[in-house]
């Protein structure tokens, strides 16, 4: 794939680094000189130092010729703005751009950006998780968000404990993915019983999430 | 009208107090508290400090009962995505960016928003102010019409309007003399020294310089 990469930071830095590894044809956009010019003697990959925001600096970079734009400044304006670029002034099918607010993530998907990637947000999503603030965690969406993966922590008091999964009324659109007890990790059949301490990976729709949550763990 | 301006410098202040003055709803966003203090005492507006597209911002000033939407911040990156929020979220009925990038002036403008760029204009008024017999394409917001100012020499004195009007292509609507403008009758009579302004067709323009003799020097 040819894949074009605007802003050298640590990101777009790391991702050129990975994507040359694989087989893939990798150019990279940055503003800064010095910057593309470290870049250019690391990394077997197209270096263009310029602003993207000009489609001359686009074409440069060959975006005519790539599959792929990923658009990952510190600056969300310019992303979207590229990505905007890529897509109505050279029809690129498939953008990405680095969401650094995440209050912009839904102006991302309204002005048609493909795959809005909010990394403040998915770096606080793994930092909470790990902490494990809470016994209900959203680990991951899908599908603008209408989609979830989410792990809840069962209580000792739980009002599933003891019970086998086919006799729990889940809502409907969701489904137990998976049970971790221990070190033990549980494809949920029909008869598994759940145990206290049992974490639960479940796969739900967004609006069904506090009924989820109601049903297994017994809180809102 | 209800209105919202995003962006305070030089151009949104003395918008603001425009529109303020002729007694419309305005408010005035901008990131620095600081740079409202040019908007002077007497505007009677709202004014709020934050980001012109941040959606929670924008629904608090009552954008969803706003009339227009206007973004004249420095960014042409923030101008867009301001204006494409104001227009494809909220459904802003006129929406307008300022756009100081030619380029992106014409891609935005060719994907439908409203486009103001001052650079174009700019540009355009001074390159008309130099050449003699000036043509404005700016005054009329389309590529197939503009508006010529034309001053009356010795070949064009005594000359009727009706004489010099070219139906379909050409029409004098304006007439600057010392005492002022007028908007002429068919008969009125060009003295020396008048300045027409006529509308005409930009495929007809040369046709037109040639008729009335215009170099463009």
């Amino acid at each position: 794939m040819y894949i074009l990469i605007v802003g050298a930071g640590k990101v777009g830095y790391f991702l050129a680094r990975r994507l040359c590894q694989g087989n893939h044809t990798v150019s990279i956009i940055d503003k800064d000189h010095q910057i593309c010019e470290d870049i250019a003697k690391e990394l077997k990959a197209l270096v263009i130092n310029g602003d993207a925001c000009d489609p001359k600096i686009l074409e440069e970079a060959g975006i005519l010729r790539a599959d792929v734009l990923a658009a990952v400044t510190g600056d969300d304006e310019d992303n979207l703005i590229i990505c905007q670029l890529a897509k109505e002034k050279f029809n690129l099918q498939r953008t990405v751009g680095r969401v650094n607010n995440p209050d912009n993530e839904y102006t991302f998907n309204e002005l048609g950006i493909d795959v809005p990637v909010d990394s403040t947000k998915i770096i606080a999503k793994i930092i909470e998780e790990e902490v494990s603030f809470s016994d209900f965690v959203n680990l991951m969406s899908f599908k603008r968000g209408k989609l979830a993966i989410v792990r809840v922590d069962l209580p000792s008091d739980a009002p599933v404990i003891n019970k086998q999964i086919k006799d729990i009324d889940l809502p409907k659109d969701a489904v137990l993915v998976s049970i971790l007890r221990g070190e033990e990790v549980i494809l949920p059949k029909g008869d598994t019983v759940l145990k206290p301490g049992d974490d639960v990976i479940a796969l739900t729709l967004i609006g069904n999430e506090p009924q989820l949550l109601h049903l297994l763990a017994g809180k809102l | 009208m209800y209105v919202i301006i995003v962006g305070c410098g030089r151009v949104g202040a003395e918008l603001a107090k425009l529109l303020s003055g002729e007694g419309h709803d305005v408010v005035i966003v901008d990131k620095s508290r600081d740079s409202f203090s040019c908007l002077g005492e007497t505007f009677n507006g709202l004014t709020t400090v934050g980001n012109g597209f941040d959606l929670a911002l924008l629904r608090q000033v009552g954008i969803e009962k706003a009339d227009a939407f206007c973004a004249v911040t420095n960014g042409d990156n923030t101008n867009l995505i301001s204006a494409q929020v104001a227009k494809k979220i909220f459904r802003v009925p006129k929406v307008l960016a300022r756009v100081y990038d030619p380029q992106r002036a014409h891609i935005y403008a060719a994907l439908g928003l409203d486009i103001i760029s001052g650079t174009m204009l700019f540009s355009a008024m001074l390159r008309d102010k130099i050449i003699e017999s000036r043509f404005s394409s700016y005054l009329i917001e389309s590529k197939d019409l503009g508006v010529i100012e034309i001053e009356v020499k010795d070949e064009l004195a005594g000359k009727t309007i009706q004489d010099i009007n070219i139906p379909g292509d050409f029409i004098v609507v304006a007439l600057r003399r010392m005492q002022g403008v007028i908007i002429p009758e068919p008969v009125t009579v060009l003295k020396k020294k008048d300045i027409l302004m006529g509308v005409v067709k930009v495929a007809s323009l040369k046709a037109v310089r040639e008729k009335f003799h215009l170099g463009e020097k």
